[in-house]
């Protein structure tokens, strides 16, 4: 292993260097000034929610690729690495399947751009009815919101741990990181997003591939690949285990066939109806672009769990070296430990402001996307008279801003415990199940009708939520699999828009070239 | 078959940073015009 520190001593937690303070400062700096500026753009909601609909293939792609690489996303994956090696990235080997497929047919995201919607539930409003759409926008914010109350809080956990800083400064990393992202978006909306997304992806793409080669150099990549497989038989002369197949997410001690399966479904639901996804198709020129754009991003979703994943995988074997884990440490926060004693000064401070990026480009999307579904979806079909184009505008931004405190309080309260892509995938699901169910029959199927709609949104729901409740009372052997979950909610919700839809026929529902324009 | 898997991981991490750097440049320079172009329309548009 040459060149390895493994099997030498603890090495020093690097801190932070003038030049790193610098680089962190002047990446801060550039990305404010670009998000205020875009600001004189800004003429009513339609720039603000969808930047005009001007958004062109390139700019699509860095801004889809910022928002949905943050660093509560580099932290999962690591996580996922550290306890199930490279098995733990097929998930995005999945994800850019579905991604592909769904670009190149055009399933769900053709029509749904076509339609010129600025949200997934304003697509329901003539197929099924105010009361579907606003049911489908709680149900989407609700999900949406739940997912991203963790994200300040284990990118701050990051931060802390990559730079030593003490425990206590989380709080004031969170409420900092917020407050900037806050400050731009609440200002220039969507055209400042793909903007600041645009110097994101760029600074977030250097980190990556920096910390990559730096963590194979570091190891060898054979010798990783060895460690991993010493740790899984159980022939390691320390005795760690690794609990799980490193390479092979089929076999039963790892993801086994039934998740894998159940993700490669789910992940087609999930690139077709998560909102901060779409929201970028429904922010293209045209249709042709949003399809081109999901065919040339899809292969970046690989590296978005394979390259976190390799850093789990390398602190693993780091700290197995060191006789485990100590102190605060887990295997959320061991890869960011771990890259404390790997990075040299000037390319900490590079990755602390890739990692920032991620974060700040992934806080602002979704900022924005739940603002405008709370706005579009839950409070406009409920005023009667109509507000002036400086009111509705006024109205969003104040959105933004209650999100963006609302996040900090439960990002203070709400204390992560397991695994955090558990977490996700259960508050995903509030909505996923029940709103994939109504696009795909919106779109699809002509005998489809409010009927159905209103059960598929009730039974999707209620799936998760009773499974949540009976996992946190069943003792381990009686946990129902998050694959059986899963499954379970998408065809209650399937079940229930085909005999809601066939028991109650409703002559009010629009037929489907209506819902199109 | 583990070997299958070694390899499929092997190539997946080492294509997946050989596409992330290509896109820093390909993407950096055509998103760079295509944003320049954004702020001129939207700066030229009526009212």
């Amino acid at each position: 292993m040459p060149g390895s520190s493994w099997p030498g001593q603890q090495k020093e937690i690097v801190t932070l260097s003038f030049i790193d303070l610098a680089i962190v400062g002047v990446y801060l700096l550039a990305c404010l000034t670009a998000g205020l500026w875009m600001r004189r753009f800004v003429r009513g909601v339609e720039d603000f929610a969808v930047a005009g609909r001007e958004m062109d293939l390139n700019l699509g792609i860095a801004s889809l690729a910022a928002t949905e690489l943050g660093l509560v996303t580099v932290m999962y994956t690591a996580q996922l690495g550290y306890e199930k090696g490279f098995a733990g990235a097929t998930v995005g080997v999945l994800m850019a399947g579905a991604m592909y497929v769904v670009g190149r047919t055009g399933f769900v995201i053709g029509p749904l751009r076509r339609s010129g919607v600025m949200t997934i539930p304003e697509l329901f409003q003539n197929r099924f009815g105010t009361r579907v759409r606003w049911l489908a926008g709680l149900f989407v914010v609700l999900g949406g919101v739940l997912n991203m109350g963790v994200f300040l809080r284990v990118g701050g956990e990051f931060l802390v741990h990559v730079t030593g800083l003490p425990a206590y400064s989380l709080e004031l990393i969170m409420v900092g990181l917020l407050g900037l992202v806050l400050l731009y978006t609440v200002f220039g909306g969507m055209l400042s997003v793909l903007v600041t997304d645009y110097l994101q992806f760029l600074i977030m793409g250097l980190g990556i591939v920096v910390t990559s080669l730096l963590v194979i150099g570091d190891c060898g990549w054979n010798s990783l690949v060895q460690e991993l497989w010493v740790s899984w038989d159980g022939t390691r002369a320390d005795g760690t285990r690794l609990a799980a197949h490193p390479f092979n997410p089929f076999h039963a001690s790892s993801l086994g066939w039934g998740y894998v399966l159940w993700q490669a479904l789910f992940q087609v639901a999930v690139v077709t109806t998560w909102q901060t996804q779409i929201s970028r198709v429904l922010c293209a020129k045209d249709e042709q672009t949003a399809k081109r754009m999901y065919q040339r991003a899809s292969f970046y979703f690989v590296g978005r769990f394979a390259l976190p994943v390799l850093f789990g995988a390398g602190a693993f074997v780091y700290f197995s070296h060191q006789g485990g884990l100590t102190g605060d440490l887990n295997s959320r926060t061991a890869m960011p430990a771990y890259l404390a004693t790997l990075l040299p000064a000037g390319v900490l401070g590079l990755v602390i402001a890739a990692m920032l990026a991620a974060e700040m480009s992934t806080d602002s999307g979704y900022l924005l996307t739940w603002a405008t579904v709370i706005y579009n979806d839950l409070i406009m079909p409920c005023v009667k008279r109509p507000l002036s184009p400086r009111s509705r505008l006024l109205l969003t931004r104040l959105l933004v801003c209650a999100i963006g405190v609302f996040l900090v309080f439960y990002g203070l309260l709400y204390e992560l415990k397991g695994n955090v892509w558990d977490y996700l995938a259960v508050t995903g699901n509030i909505y996923l199940a029940s709103v994939f169910t109504l696009l795909v029959s919106a779109l699809y199927w002509p005998r489809s009708n409010r009927h159905g709609a209103l059960a598929a949104l009730v039974l999707g729901a209620i799936g998760p939520l009773t499974f949540l409740i009976v996992n946190a009372k069943a003792d381990q052997a009686h946990q129902i699999a998050p694959e059986v979950a899963g499954a379970s909610s998408f065809a209650l919700a399937f079940l229930g828009m085909i005999i809601g839809s066939l028991a109650g026929s409703s002559r009010a529902d629009q037929p489907v070239t209506e819902v199109l324009r | 078959m583990m070997y299958f898997f070694i390899l499929f991981w092997t190539v997946m991490v080492f294509a997946s940073i050989a596409w992330y750097g290509f896109l820093l440049f390909y993407v950096g320079a055509k998103g760079g015009r295509e944003i320049a172009r954004l702020t001129k329309d939207l700066s030229q548009r009526e009212d």
